[in-house]
């Protein structure tokens, strides 16, 4: 399954990586917090769709990121 | 330091719990504002209003750049501590006398949209300065709320599972010279005031809090719309 940014605001915005909390290949459970991107005053966690293997990830810390980009797949066990 | 005082308010339709923290250091208030956080990601708790009051402390949100300390001497020679906070924004500075607000609340109940909440907070902040008399006004293009190009309040938030945390704090009756030794929001253009600098007197932050908290349900209470009722000016 992809992970894909969701919309965070009606404002569009710049959004940046800040914290990869699981490294590829590390399994997650639905609903963990694994992604957490920042937006101009505002932190937020993206947790998994869910559970199953990280991997693919396209997006390094720092990096911008769109709404709806895909940032990574989970493959489910 | 206070102790913590837990009320429930509101109808019958929606009760919220404001949470009265006095005055606390920052990392024990976040260990408090964690708990509760966790308990409302849960669902077993109520949207809650936290309010608190920290000793001198200088926080870092994810943004921050490690030039945003022009005087590191000024803070470390009067041992006021740096810590990395889990929020948006970048650096900012808290100590008694400030205000600070972490309202734990669930936009996925409410309204799934970031900027909407933080424009929600700042004009809360802006109805409770103005009952003092103080002229706080938000600024098109520039966060946080601003009193004469002078910044009074600053916001940096977090959202877990659509549950914020983490909110605003406004310059009451804070000294705010620490402000002079930093880029405050990481801009260094910014000037910093506090309603006791704009209104030449202090204010009894029990009486300050009790507006604040007021404002603050009443416009949750109404989906974020601002009522159009009349301020109840302080006197």
């Amino acid at each position: 399954m992809e992970l894909r940014l969701p919309e965070l605001s009606g404002t569009k915005g710049e959004i940046v990586l800040t914290l990869w909390r699981v490294k590829e290949s590390e399994y997650v459970t639905e609903g963990q917090d694994i992604l957490e991107v920042v937006t101009d005053k505002a932190t937020f966690d993206i947790p998994a769709p869910c559970g199953g293997k990280l991997v693919g990830i396209r997006k390094k810390e720092g990096e911008r990121a769109s709404v709806n980009e895909i940032l990574a797949e989970i493959m489910e066990t | 330091m206070g102790g913590c005082v837990v009320r429930s308010v509101g109808g019958v339709a929606e009760q919220i719990e404001v949470m009265d923290l006095g005055t606390m250091p920052y990392e024990e208030a976040m260990k408090v504002q964690s708990r509760v956080l966790e308990k409302k990601i849960k669902g077993e708790t109520r949207d809650t209003l936290i309010m608190v009051e920290h000793l001198p402390v200088l926080t870092l949100g994810r943004l921050s750049k490690k030039n945003s300390i022009i005087d590191e001497r000024y803070f470390r020679e009067r041992g006021i501590p740096v810590v990395n906070a889990g929020r948006g924004g970048k650096i900012t500075f808290h100590s008694t006398g400030q205000l600070v607000l972490y309202p734990i609340v669930d936009l996925g109940a409410r309204k799934k949209d970031i900027s909407f909440y933080i424009d929600f907070l700042e004009k809360c902040v802006v109805r409770a300065l103005v009952r003092f008399r103080v002229p706080a006004e938000r600024c098109n293009g520039r966060r946080g709320v601003w009193v004469s190009g002078r910044k009074i309040a600053f916001t940096g938030i977090g959202v877990k599972r659509w549950v914020t945390y983490h909110g605003v704090s406004v310059n009451i009756n804070n000294d705010p010279e620490a402000f002079s030794k930093m880029h405050p929001c990481g801009e260094s253009d910014i000037k910093v005031t506090t309603a006791k600098e704009v209104l030449g007197k202090e204010l009894d932050m029990s009486i300050v809090r009790k507006v604040f908290e007021e404002e603050f349900i009443s416009a949750l209470g109404s989906e974020y719309g601002a009522k159009t009722q009349p301020a109840v000016f302080i006197k």
